[in-house]
């Protein structure tokens, strides 16, 4: 624990100075300091370190005892970060300054660069921490770095070629609208191969299942966002930093794409190292211990049963905001009923993916939701905003004002992810409750395997409902 | 089972929680009575979370997120849903009534973050490990389809008892599907493609390879034949039927019976290895046994073994040149004077017209009196020369229930009552070939010896035995048959479902179907899908397999 908090302190020190350069950019750092009544930048400055200091020590209390490794960590600290801007600006910073606490959105708009900068306060302290701890953790293997690469280029490609060939450069910066598509697609391939290599560094080794692995990407890719179109190109451009509402509004339409790279990323990444493991391992111990084909079908037929119990749930969202039809259109129809046979069959077949890419991840209820609900946001992200506008005949909803309006189909998708997970777990549990134990060896396992579970899993759920609830108030409000 | 400690715990900790984030602008519900009710929520909220860590332990920083994804759940319900519809408007999550609710949202958030890190400063921390102490032990004999669906429904009824152990003690370690046992005889499937392991099939069951030898009903002890011991709360016996020759001279020597994988893989061996003989063989009158199948028994198991030997030799035959179509005899014997009992008087003319069509020769109200190893004599004294003699005309229940002076029937089966209880015992069970279970409401009638009501009897018997041990009633086990199936070898076969009758390549086609599906396992149907695919397109196969050592010959060994 001594170690630990010997590691934050420098951790968070390291953290508050890039928020503190960032906050200096945009100059509000005197704002910190009104908690000792002091509109000295150094003073402020002080106060703003030590807070930074204490605040690191407790992150590293937090996380001391979590599984080890930078990817976890990182994730950790994320969430660790955003959740101090709601305690911090939003609530003791008035409080200590006098002012009324008040939780509005004005104030919470007025506190948006906060925001990114408490989430590139977390992301800092969390690496330095575990470059302080775990200095080895930071160095990926050759054929690590190579997978992530590879997973980065071809997501990147994916994107282009795929999803943003109308709209030329959506995944790196609307900045570079001027640039031609040629050398677009290169940037963005170019941060495919970057963002793949720094996930391989996070994630050296395979580990738990697919859907894990699309999720830590989903969240890696909001990650990306802030950092490469928010914070680094503006400052390589020599635009200056403002982290302003207005300039992260026009830069939205980057976010999908970014999360789509990431989700790309994560699952590409997965399915490199399983086919590395596959063709390269000789060792038959690095295998499953069942061949996919044994549960593999179960798991399709439990998913696309929950999806079924998940997409009746949205549907009652669907019925209340009369969405139904416009579904319909999908089929060329208009009528309600035919919308919810076109939802119900797209319910269902998610369902059946999520059983595949989530089967025995879930280890109590809590968890279950948990993905669930992450895995619902990513749909909401590549079907409500992507793929449906798209098949409609139009371009994807990336805008702020897009995802504004399909704020209640993102509750709906949440709802949906929640009764999906909910659902798989039950059935699962039915079937073949792996954490019960009928003998030692039994329980070891479960023990094992709840350890396995208990990574950053918990600061992704939180992570991602939090961005996927706040985000777009903030930019649309 | 939420523990009462967790709840309080978690209580708590909501409760505080919410007294801490109560000045706030925002609260966790909005509607009636204030503070009264955000602290209720609070301390139901908390308590919900404290269960969840209760029963799955955790850390801070988990339950941190946990709190927080908590907050923001219940925010979406309360904040967006349940407040609209109190207020009488009907919710629209849209994104202006979601930022005026942003004060809720930023207290859900507070509020479960804070649940979620003072539960860990709470004493309910150490998650009791779950109890494995086992209070009743379950043991199947016999891993037939009895055995093993019954052992496969209490693994289910009890999926999350640890409490209930089921052992289940076989002297094969997989379920033989026999339905398709003739077809392993006849090359057309391989061994293992039509069994199952039953570590695969039950893989919370603990698994002896074993045979159990006695029963102690006393003290309630399984005595395996090494003197292993194995105590039981609850026996199910599901043992099966043996052959049984009726005390014929010869037969338990000289005939091929066809009850185990083993049987059919002798069995197949066997007659290839008397074409590869007679492909060689001077003498005529050996020439004549060999080529010469005689069958006892007209039931289902001797007229499909009958058909499909038919076929192996026939389709083998032109690797065979020097043996003509005309010189292979089949011959069924059997007591009655029509074949297949358990069907109607029109399929069973049927079928026996087709197979007579085909040349195989049916000697019907005739008995085997013996059997040698050049032959067998049948009661009218007739001879019938052959070298390959299959025994299907006899199977009696297995000894052990009668040996362990448990009460069976004449024939030997286990009387049970119609709650697959074996009568005068409450802790004995039977199911299967080897009891006699009576038909509700009928008087003096009983369930037949087939798979289909092995398998749902032992079901039943599962959901009675987790009735008794839960304090309830069994019931009674009622299944009216649906059906029954015969292949009768090369595209032809006879069905009768529900009433219906089929003949012909429709009912041979229904008997793969239905058969196939009923393969326990993916893979395994893909095998025998694959295996029937193969057959199709190329010969069937003559390799001998018969598993004999090769001996060094002593001059190549001395040398």
């Amino acid at each position: 624990m001594r170690r630990a908090v010997a590691a934050g302190v420098p951790a968070g020190l390291v953290g508050g100075l890039v928020f503190g350069a960032a906050m200096t950019q945009i100059g509000v750092l005197p704002t910190i300091a009104g908690v000792v009544r002091a509109d000295s930048a150094v003073v402020g400055f002080v106060v703003h370190m030590g807070v930074a200091a204490i605040i690191g020590a407790s992150f590293a209390l937090l996380v001391a005892r979590q599984e080890p490794g930078a990817g976890e960590t990182l994730f950790w600290g994320l969430t660790y970060g955003a959740l101090w801007w709601f305690i911090g600006p939003l609530t003791l910073l008035p409080f200590f300054s006098g002012d009324s606490v008040e939780w509005t959105l004005a104030r919470a708009q007025a506190e948006f660069p906060s925001l990114l900068g408490h989430l590139l306060y977390g992301a800092t302290t969390a690496l330095v921490y575990v470059a302080l701890t775990q200095p080895r953790a930071l160095v990926p293997t050759r054929s690590a770095a190579l997978r992530g690469a590879v997973a980065g280029l071809v997501s990147a490609w994916l994107l282009v070629a795929r999803l943003a060939s109308d709209n030329g450069l959506l995944a790196t910066s609307t900045a570079m609208g001027d640039a031609s598509p040629g050398v677009s697609a290169l940037v963005t391939m170019a941060v495919g191969v970057v963002s793949g290599t720094a996930f391989a560094v996070l994630y050296p080794r395979l580990i738990d299942s697919a859907g894990v692995s699309l999720i830590r990407g989903v969240v890696y890719g909001f990650l990306l966002w802030v950092v490469v179109p928010l914070t680094l190109l503006p400052l390589f451009e020599g635009r200056g930093l403002t982290w302003s509402l207005e300039e992260t509004r026009a830069g939205f339409e980057t976010l999908p794409g970014y999360l789509l790279l990431g989700g790309l990323l994560g699952l590409g990444y997965h399915v490199l190292c399983a086919l590395a493991r596959l063709l390269f391992s000789d060792d038959v111990r690095d295998m499953g211990r069942e061949g996919a084909g044994t549960r593999g079908l179960r798991a399709l037929g439990q998913g696309a049963l929950a999806g079924l119990v998940g997409g009746l749930l949205f549907t009652l969202i669907m019925l209340q905001i009369d969405f139904l039809p416009t579904v319909a259109q999908l089929v060329g129809f208009d009528s309600g009923l035919a919308g919810f046979l076109v939802h119900l069959v797209i319910a269902d077949l998610i369902g059946a993916s999520y059983g595949v890419l989530f089967r025995r991840q879930s280890y109590d209820a809590g968890s279950a939701v948990g993905w669930g609900v992450a895995y619902g946001f990513c749909w909401w992200v590549l079907g409500a905003l992507t793929l449906l506008p798209v098949f409609l005949g139009g371009p994807p909803q990336w805008t702020a004002a897009g995802a504004a309006a399909a704020y209640p189909s993102l509750i709906g998708h949440l709802l949906y992810g929640a009764g999906l997970g909910a659902t798989f777990y039950a059935l699962e549990v039915r079937q073949s409750p792996w954490w019960v134990s009928r003998t030692q060896a039994e329980a070891e396992r479960r023990e094992r395997r709840r350890q396995h579970v208990l990574t950053s899993a918990p600061a992704l759920w939180a992570l991602v409902v939090v961005v996927a609830l706040v985000v777009p108030i903030l930019l649309a409000g | 089972m939420p523990e009462p400690r967790d709840l309080v715990a978690g209580g708590a900790a909501g409760l505080a929680a919410g007294l801490v984030v109560l000045p706030g602008p925002g609260s966790l519900l909005d509607a009636g009575p204030g503070p009264l009710l955000h602290l209720a929520v609070a301390a139901t909220l908390g308590a919900a979370l404290g269960v969840v860590v209760g029963q799955t332990g955790g850390s801070a920083a988990a339950n941190l997120s946990r709190g927080l994804l908590l907050g923001l759940l219940w925010w979406q319900l309360a904040a967006l849903t349940l407040e609209p519809l109190v207020a009488g408007q009907g919710p629209t999550w849209s994104i202006d009534d979601a930022a005026a609710e942003l004060p809720a949202l930023v207290c859900a958030l507070l509020f479960g973050g804070l649940a979620g890190l003072l539960l860990v400063l709470l004493p309910s921390q150490t998650s009791s490990p779950a109890d494995h102490t086992v209070r009743t032990r379950v043991v199947v004999l016999g891993g037939g389809f009895a055995g093993v669906a019954t052992a496969r429904r209490l693994e289910r009824l009890f999926a999350r008892d640890p409490g209930v152990e089921i052992a289940l003690v076989s002297k094969g370690n997989a379920l033989l599907f026999t339905p398709m046992l003739a077809e392993v005889a006849s090359s057309a499937l391989e061994p293992q493609h039509i069994s199952v392991p039953i570590r695969a099939l039950c893989p919370r069951t603990r698994f002896h390879r074993d045979t159990a030898a006695d029963v102690d009903l006393d003290a309630r002890l399984v005595r395996h034949a090494d003197g292993r011991t194995l105590p039981y709360d609850h026996l199910v016996l599901a043992l099966g039927a043996v052959p049984s020759y009726s005390g014929l001279d010869g037969l338990a020597e000289h005939a091929f019976t066809l009850k185990s994988l083993g049987d059919a893989v002798a069995l197949r061996n066997h007659v290839i290895e008397q074409l590869e003989r007679a492909d060689v063989e001077p003498d005529e009158a050996e020439r004549q046994r060999l080529l010469t199948v005689v069958v006892a028994g007209g039931g289902f198991a001797g007229t499909e073994t009958v058909a499909e030997l038919f076929d192996l030799c026939h389709v083998v035959l032109r690797y065979y040149p020097r043996v003509e179509p005309e010189e292979l005899r089949f011959v069924l014997v059997h007591s009655r004077d029509h074949i297949l009992p358990e069907l109607g008087p029109e399929l069973r003319a049927y079928a026996l017209e087709r197979l007579r069509r085909r040349g195989i020769e049916f000697l019907l109200e005739r008995r085997v009196a013996e059997a040698t190893p050049g032959g067998i004599s049948l009661e009218d004294g007739t001879e019938i020369p052959t070298r390959t003699v299959i025994w299907t005309a006899g199977n009696r229940p297995h000894p052990l229930p009668a040996e362990l002076g448990l009460p069976v029937s004449r024939a030997g089966a286990v009387l049970v009552d119609s709650t697959l209880r074996v009568e005068g015992r409450d802790d004995v069970w039977a199911v299967g070939d080897c009891a006699r279970i009576p038909v509700p409401g009928l008087p003096d009638a009983w369930y037949p010896p087939t798979a289909q009501h092995a398998l749902r009897e032992g079901k039943a018997l599962a959901a009675n035995l987790a009735a008794v041990l839960a304090g309830r009633e069994p019931k009674p086990f009622r299944f009216s048959a649906i059906g029954t199936l015969v292949a009768l070898g090369h595209r032809t076969g006879v069905a009768e479902i529900r009433g219906y009758r089929f003949s012909g390549l429709l009912a041979w086609l229904l008997w793969r179907f239905v058969y196939w599906s009923k393969l326990p396992g993916l893979e395994k149907k893909l095998r025998v899908g694959l295996d029937w695919g193969i057959d199709l397109v190329f010969p069937r196969d003559i390799v001998l397999t018969t598993p004999e050592r090769e001996r060094v010959p002593a001059a190549v060994r001395d040398a």
